[in-house]
């Protein structure tokens, strides 16, 4: 049996229909045609699936939709677009730190989630809150650099 | 926020070319196409009604192909004065669209930015070869160089006539053609084409690789370059890290189900009974699609599928043949232990490649100073795709259309035409960008897949493996034995070489899904050397055993075979030199003729600041040690040396790889940070697999089907610095390839660092800590 389910996404509400154990992922991608978050594993363990739920990073193919009523989901394409990217997404741009990309949601939902609370972080600060996120085309050293880059930045800019 | 219509169609799509771009692009962000670098008139032109979805017209269909002597095969220009290139090649996250373009935009004499790039559907794209083997700027880089040089003649030749004077009073810049001295007189490119096909012959004779295109076409002198050999921004990127960017993953077609496999349980079992107790309360529920061996369901949403197909038995570890509501025969034929697999690759049949036989090894070996014998070990691995295999087919009555990331569209279309016993004509392949490829892993397998489940349904289907159908199943990188044996002379010289590799097939190209239901498409090609072999040892006996088949499906993951014959052979010519107690670098450079070996070397020490000094100089103090490793390659004409520092952690076995160096020369770079990402990504990933990486399996199946029971390389573990050198970078030297071979040299160089670290030789990878630990505390 289907349920309603109501979620907020990048500001805006949604009513959807959906099985109730399903999981957040697939109906930020099927239903509400969202690409910014990916299915990697399913298992909680590459992060190519993190979302942002009431700012914090986590992984949204073992988050039952569900459980994320109520709160403000923001994904991707909430933090910038082409047109407008956020710092991040600009920094990521700059060092070009993108091979294939299919794991830069979870890196920068990742890192943006790390920076709204660690503004000042070293380098080793960075590798450990990226550590759980996996790439596989070896951009690493491109990601650390934008990372800092975007400190930097925002360092700059406040 | 991004505008993304919640449902589109087809229609829909096609109705919006009036709009400008990047309209364009935001209305087509869900949608079934593969253009992200594409204009709108480009998309137009070369997308006539063959986009709709093919259920929709209940007919057969055929796609016809294009034709590559001529020039529309290659380029489009458009009236906004925007152009397309079209390519057979694929992009792979190696960023090779950039480095295509930029030679056309070159040869063009047009704005790089205003240049987009179509790829591998094969309505539009000529077949170039798929792309692999380092080899998409090697080859296809010339044929597009011709196509654009004899645009650019054409449009001159047109120009001409327009403006009324001899293409000799004419000049071009960005696009814009001008009389000479009279800049005023001018037309744009998009103007004279006037929104026309450009349907005129440049010629065009053999295939795929081997293709010359427009061979009589005027190349512009290299010393006059300004795009070709500069970095410029690539254009997925700012798509990519937006959520805008459509891979094939976010594809969604009309009236589209979803599909998961449930594989069997052991490889070689057969299905015996499947119980469907309960699918149909699963909300969206389709269909169980049973041919044979082959097991796969259909429901109306992903995760519908995903459920119905946990019911059956897909799951990440299973406990028998019998877990699940599909039952499979208890096949139990893979090798009981890591030591019979070493033995099973010895017995293997195949062939015998000699690939060098110089003097009387035997007598040699007899003779020397000193002798050693060493054996070389490398295990399965995993291609391991961030994203999972998966492809969307659209299969009917005398029809079948596909959504693919396939490194190989082209042969996908004849390998899908096969299994399905249709004309080639009338199967479609439509590339779609993938997560990244290193090889040939599931693209191509998963294709079938769809292809069944869609014909057994009626319906557009998409079959996303799961993480564990990947990891299990993917095509793995074989494993490889290696026997080694040599002998120095008193002044310390190679006197004697011997190397021997069992290297099973690295191109068995058999669709999985073919082969469960029982008629098997593609080829079990025997193994091969995988070598090249530069040394001037005074005998020599290399000689590689190309087997067949061993265990599960093996084809090849990037620079396959060399990765582990450079592994085994550059260790071991290092052991050679620790025993002559001389310099490793020096060492190596008294055996080697070839100039480009020397100069990467030698680029390599001096970015370094290598010092003269034999490996393992005593046993250090402390807990962790350092030392330096050395190692290099030909690969396929392309040229890496590479030089790291590692620490090592007596206590626990940890190997950290703290600095790299490498040099590479593959001639004229294009694109030199698209170089840089590629080699940072060759060298992260190689160190990933040398450290890391194994498959295990039990009797029955691939037991390490997730990132826990295959871990890679992760941000702690990365290095403080990758230094990069280029050699022999300008146009004297033909640009090759540079997406595989920096891998080659990473074992060798960090085994050769643990040694230079420890006195400790470590011979088979993985490098895991566990491992390192056991051989350090033996030592």
């Amino acid at each position: 049996m289907s349920k309603t389910i109501h979620l907020k996404v990048n500001g805006k509400p949604h009513t959807l229909e959906a099985e109730p154990g399903t999981m957040l992922l697939y109906l930020l991608r099927e239903q509400l045609g969202l690409h910014g978050p990916k299915f990697g594993c399913g298992l909680s363990q590459c992060g190519a699936c993190t979302i942002h739920l009431d700012g914090a990073a986590v992984r949204s193919c073992v988050l039952p939709a569900t459980a994320a009523e109520g709160r403000a989901i923001t994904t991707l394409e909430g933090l910038g677009s082409v047109d407008k990217p956020n710092p991040l997404q600009q920094a990521f741009i700059d060092e070009q730190a993108v091979q294939c990309g299919y794991c830069i949601n979870g890196m920068i939902m990742t890192a943006q989630a790390f920076l709204d609370t660690h503004p000042n972080p070293s380098r080793d600060d960075i590798k450990q809150a990226l550590n759980g996120n996996l790439c596989r085309c070896g951009t690493h050293m491109r990601i650390v650099r934008a990372v800092e880059r975007a400190a930097k930045n925002g360092r700059q800019a406040s | 926020m991004n505008a993304r219509p919640e449902s589109t169609s087809a229609t829909s799509d096609i109705s919006d070319f009036g709009a400008s771009r990047r309209q364009f692009l935001k209305t087509s962000g869900g949608l079934v196409l593969g253009f992200s670098l594409l204009g709108p008139m480009a998309a137009l032109a070369q997308q006539p009604a063959t986009r709709l979805p093919a259920s929709a017209t209940g007919g057969a269909q055929t796609f016809a192909g294009v034709d590559p002597a001529r020039l529309d095969a290659w380029l489009a220009i458009h009236p906004d004065n925007t152009a397309t290139l079209f390519t057979g090649k694929v992009e792979q996250g190696n960023g090779s669209p950039n480095a295509l373009a930029q030679i056309a935009a070159e040869e063009l004499d047009f704005p790089f930015d205003k240049l987009f790039v179509v790829m591998g559907t094969t309505t539009s794209t000529v077949d170039q070869g798929p792309t692999y083997g380092s080899m998409a700027v090697r080859y296809a880089g010339p044929q597009i160089r011709h196509a654009a040089a004899a645009g650019r003649q054409v449009l001159l030749s047109m120009a001409s006539k327009r403006l009324h004077v001899p293409v000799e009073q004419l000049t071009v810049r960005d696009g814009v053609i001008s009389v000479v001295g009279v800049p005023k007189r001018s037309v744009t490119y998009g103007e004279l084409v006037d929104g026309k096909r450009l349907d005129m012959t440049i010629g065009a004779t053999g295939k795929t690789f081997d293709m010359k295109v427009a061979p009589d076409a005027k190349l512009k002198d290299p010393s006059k370059y300004t795009i070709v050999g500069t970095s410029v921004p690539r254009k997925d990127i700012p798509g990519k890290v937006t959520g805008e960017f459509t891979y094939v993953h976010d594809v969604k077609v009309p009236g589209m189900l979803h599909g998961r496999v449930v594989r069997p349980y052991g490889i070689e079992s057969d299905l015996l009974s499947v119980d469907e107790s309960g699918l149909k309360d699963i909300p969206g529920f389709v269909a169980v699609v049973r041919r044979r061996n082959f097991l796969g369901v259909v429901a109306k949403t992903e995760w519908g599928a995903i459920k119905a197909a946990e019911k059956l038995g897909s799951k990440r570890v299973r406990k028998g043949p019998a877990d699940g509501q599909a039952k499979w025969s208890d096949w139990q034929g893979l090798p009981a232990t890591a030591d019979d697999l070493w033995q099973t690759l010895r017995d293997a049949s195949g062939k015998v490649i000699t690939v060098a036989k110089r003097g009387d090894v035997d007598a040699a070996l007899g003779k020397g100073v000193k002798t050693l014998k060493a054996t070389y070990r490398t295990p399965f691995e995993t291609h391991g795709s961030i994203g999972p295999e998966l492809a969307i087919a659209d299969v009917g009555k005398g029809y079948a259309k596909f959504w693919a990331g396939t490194q190989m569209p082209h042969q996908a279309r004849r390998d899908m035409a096969e299994l399905l016993d249709l004309p080639v004509e009338n199967v479609e392949v439509n590339w779609v960008e993938a997560s990244g490829q290193y090889g040939r892993n599931g693209l191509e397998p998963v294709m079938a897949d769809a292809a069944i489940m869609s014909r057994a349904v009626g319906r557009p289907v998409r079959v996303q493996w799961m993480r564990w159908d990947s990891h299990g199943w993917d095509p793995k990188e074989p494993p490889i034995v290696q026997d080694l044996e040599g002998a120095l002379d008193a002044a310390g010289n190679v006197v004697a070489w011997r190397h021997h590799m069992w290297v099973p097939t690295m191109s068995n190209t058999r669709l999985l899904a073919s082969e469960l239901i029982g008629k098997p498409v593609g080829k079990v090609n025997l193994g091969d050397a995988a070598i090249k072999y530069e040394y001037q040892f005074d005998s020599a006996d290399v000689v590689a055993h190309g087997e067949s088949r061993v265990g599960v499906i093996t084809a090849w993951m990037r620079a396959p075979g060399q990765f582990e014959t450079t592994f085994a052979m550059e260790s071991f010519i290092d052991e050679l030199a620790a025993a002559a107690r001389q310099d490793p670098l020096a060492f190596r450079l008294k055996h080697l003729k070839e100039p480009r070996a020397i100069a990467v070397l030698e680029a390599a020490a001096k970015q370094y600041g290598w010092k003269s000094r034999p490996s393992f100089p005593g046993k250090q103090a402390g807990r962790k040690t350092t030392g330096r490793g050395i190692a290099w390659v030909n690969r396929d004409g392309s040229f890496v040396a590479t030089i790291a520092d590692v620490v090592v952690d007596r206590d626990t076995g940890g190997i950290w790889v703290k600095r790299v160096v490498v040099a590479h020369d593959c001639g004229l770079v294009i694109s030199p940070d698209g170089m840089r990402n590629q080699i940072e990504g060759n060298v992260i990933q190689s160190i990933s697999r040398t450290l890391h990486e194994e498959i295990t399996f039990d009797r029955a199946h691939v037991t390490s089907r997730d990132w826990a029971s295959y871990p890679i390389l992760t941000f702690n573990e990365i290095p403080d610095s990758i230094e990069m050198v280029f050699v022999n970078n300008s146009a004297e030297y033909p640009s090759n390839g540079g997406g595989e071979p920096s891998t080659c040299p990473t074992a060798a160089v960090i085994s050769n660092a643990v040694y230079d670290a420890t006195g400790v030789r470590l011979r088979q990878k993985p490098f895991r800590k566990e491992r390192v630990k056991v051989a350090l505390a033996r030592a």
